[in-house]
């Protein structure tokens, strides 16, 4: 099974919630994405110094390096790739300030994953334009 | 820099159990009213009552010093006049007239008619030989030589003698001239009238209700002030010394006290007395009715008035504590809303993610569903599970939830403190992690269970850690500690911040209502110490703080064993 204009594109999951991971890890690997997971900001950027990601999906509220602040780096070292900020959080005020930042889209959990790739797919056309 | 939240006064739980604070509040109102109203009536009164006790005391010694002064000079003016009649008769007639029993008739007469005190006229010779005599008694032929008043006469010219019983063997008083004629010497001698010299001297005291009488030297009386007495009676003064002017003395009489004012006439035979009561008691208090009246009406009106003061006043204090203690009700209650409302995204965090993980489980589910692949069951077990464990994470969550919301009530239970610390803290955990904020327990092993409200509790728990979680901003640390203490009973809670600390004007002020050290940009109501005070007064707790600029700041909670019934 494919998304369409999804193959073989490559996303990194970032989310303290392991158990978040490994479902939605097999769910876009069924659907020909090459999926990357990080459970806190420094892994990330970790994953993201060695390989290059289409997009990135973020969840805000992290221990330690949180997602707002990975999003800065990101903006900063891979200003190429975009970035979906996710959270649990119900917080108007932090979707403001990660969208100031550059954050592509913010989306709250739990997110139904057509609406996700249907943002990815926007955001990877957005940064290729 | 520490400060207490100290309870404001009164303030009744809710629920209605101060009945009997009312009571002994009412019964204090009472008793301070009274002694405020009583005390000054009854001070005044003691004090108008001695003024009044003096000033009557010397009016009356005034009054009688002016009287006797003003009496002595009535008494000295009769006897000086009754001898002068004397000496103008012995002057004007020669011994041949005086000597006629008709012409001293006649004189007498005369002088009876100018309301004169001669009783009776009679010349005596110088050998004492009664020559001639006009009155009521039988004097005729009677030898005078012996008698002091004419040995008086014989060497003075004249003689006042005291009051004495004579040939007449009744009291009476002589007045005696000398006449020289024909190289002899005669004596004319009158007989005064005793009942108008006493009348005299009495009609002095008869304004006042002083005795007034003269004694002689012997202390016998000279003239009568009452018919308790008779006429040279030793009167009960005893001999009185010698003196100029007007002396008053005060003395006891027969259990009461008395003036006696004391004057000498001329010559220093006769003493002019007068005495009176010093006016005391009843008689002093009855001097102004109207006083008396005030007095009285002031006492019975006072208890009454303080009773009604005082049952007024409670009214008022009562229903303004009804009136407080709603408005706590509603303000405890809107501030916990504000702290759910202000937990409610982190709690959608703790729901949401939850929810995040079984949609992803079930979309795997849905995919292996839809591929046909059920080669790998244990595999599909696995994730049901996982489904399972998320659907109880969140049922914990809104569990939690529902419990802290409960609403603010008294029902006391079996808490034990730190699981409802470690509660508390789970609320806003992913917030304090977030924030790279530490979290660091610190709880003694024997801290016992304790009677107390755990919503309540937990939201003055709330209220600290966020507070603390605000001063801190990113990064920091809070210190949760629980000890237990024996004397007085209880535990001991801890809330301890990196914070910046609270400025030493601002730490005295943090418990008042309205106040708040948060800056204009946070959500803020200025309530949260207050009621945070509030409620630890409810449970029988204290609630002080500590702190100091750089330092950070503890706030310390101790709660009973037990709350004391309010």
């Amino acid at each position: 099974m494919t998304s369409p204009g999804l193959s073989g594109l490559k996303l990194l999951i970032v989310d303290d919630e392991v158990e978040f991971l490994e479902p939605m890890s097999a769910r876009l690997t069924r659907r020909q994405i090459q999926c990357a997971t990080a459970e806190n900001g420094l892994q990330a950027l970790e994953r993201l110094a060695a390989q290059t990601f289409d997009c990135a999906v973020v969840d805000v509220k992290m221990p330690g390096m949180d997602g707002l602040d990975l999003l800065r780096r990101m903006r900063h070292d891979y200003p190429a790739t975009p970035v979906i900020l996710l959270t649990g959080h119900a917080s108007v005020e932090l979707g403001v300030q990660g969208i100031e930042l550059g954050a592509f889209e913010y989306l709250m959990k739990p997110v139904d994953l057509d609406e996700l790739l249907d943002t990815v797919r926007r955001a990877v056309k957005g940064s290729r334009v | 820099m520490s400060a207490e939240g100290h309870p404001p006064p009164g303030g009744g739980s809710p629920g209605g159990a101060a009945v009997n604070p009312y009571r002994r509040l009412r019964s204090q109102m009472v008793q301070v009213l009274l002694a405020f109203g009583l005390l000054p009536l009854v001070a005044m009164g003691v004090a108008g009552f001695v003024a009044n006790r003096d000033g009557v005391e010397t009016r009356t010694r005034n009054v009688l010093e002016a009287m006797i002064k003003n009496r002595r000079v009535t008494v000295e003016f009769f006897l000086e006049e009754t001898m002068r009649q004397l000496a103008l008769i012995a002057t004007a007639l020669p011994v041949s007239e005086l000597g006629k029993a008709e012409v001293l008739a006649g004189l007498r007469d005369a002088a009876r008619r100018e309301h004169s005190a001669i009783v009776d006229l009679g010349l005596i010779a110088e050998d004492g030989r009664h020559l001639a005599y006009v009155g009521p008694y039988k004097l005729g032929g009677v030898n005078y030589s012996g008698e002091a008043w004419f040995q008086q006469v014989m060497l003075r010219g004249r003689s006042e003698s005291n009051v004495f019983l004579g040939f007449r063997r009744f009291p009476h008083m002589v007045m005696a001239v000398k006449k020289r004629e024909g190289g002899r010497d005669w004596i004319l001698r009158a007989t005064i009238d005793t009942d108008i010299l006493s009348a005299l001297v009495r009609e002095g005291g008869l304004e006042s209700g002083a005795d007034v009488f003269i004694l002689n030297r012997l202390g016998e009386y000279q003239t009568r002030y009452s018919d308790e007495h008779r006429l040279m009676e030793r009167a009960d003064l005893g001999p009185i010394p010698l003196h100029s002017g007007v002396r008053v003395l005060e003395q006891r009489r027969g259990g009461k006290n008395e003036f006696v004012a004391t004057a000498w006439l001329k010559g220093d035979a006769w003493v002019l007395v007068a005495r009176q009561e010093v006016p005391g008691g009843a008689m002093l208090l009855f001097a102004h009715p109207i006083v008396i009246v005030v007095f009285l009406l002031g006492l019975l009106s006072i208890p009454a008035l303080s009773v009604l003061i005082a049952r007024h006043r409670l009214r008022q204090i009562r229903s303004l504590e009804e009136e407080r203690g709603a408005l706590y009700e509603q303000v405890t209650q809107s501030q916990k809303m504000a702290a759910i409302g202000r937990l409610a995204a982190g709690v959608a965090h703790e729901i949401n993610n939850p929810l995040a993980v079984i949609l992803a489980q079930v979309g795997v589910l849905a995919d292996l569903i839809e591929d046909g692949d059920f080669s790998d069951p244990a595999a599909l077990k696995e994730r049901v599970k996982k489904i399972q464990a998320q659907v109880e994470r969140g049922r914990k969550v809104t569990h939690r939830l529902l419990g802290f919301s409960r609403r603010v009530g008294p029902e006391l239970e079996p808490v034990n403190v730190i699981a409802a610390l470690d509660e508390t803290v789970s609320f806003v955990e992913k917030e304090v992690e977030a924030q790279q904020i530490r979290v660091v327990r610190d709880y003694g092993d024997d801290v016992p269970i304790i009677r107390s409200s755990l919503s309540q509790m937990q939201q003055v728990f709330l209220n600290l850690i966020n507070n603390a979680v605000d001063a801190m901003g990113a990064g920091g640390k809070v210190r949760l500690s629980a000890r237990r203490t024996d004397n007085p009973a209880g535990v001991e809670v801890q809330i301890q911040d990196s914070g910046p600390g609270i400025a030493e004007k601002d730490l005295a002020r943090i418990f008042e209502p309205f106040f708040s050290t948060k800056s204009e940009g946070k959500p803020h109501s200025g309530l949260g110490l207050s009621i945070c005070q509030e409620i630890s007064r409810h449970l029988g707790a204290r609630i002080s703080v500590r702190s100091r600029l750089g330092e950070g700041t503890i706030f310390t909670l101790w709660f009973p064993l037990e709350p004391e019934p309010s």
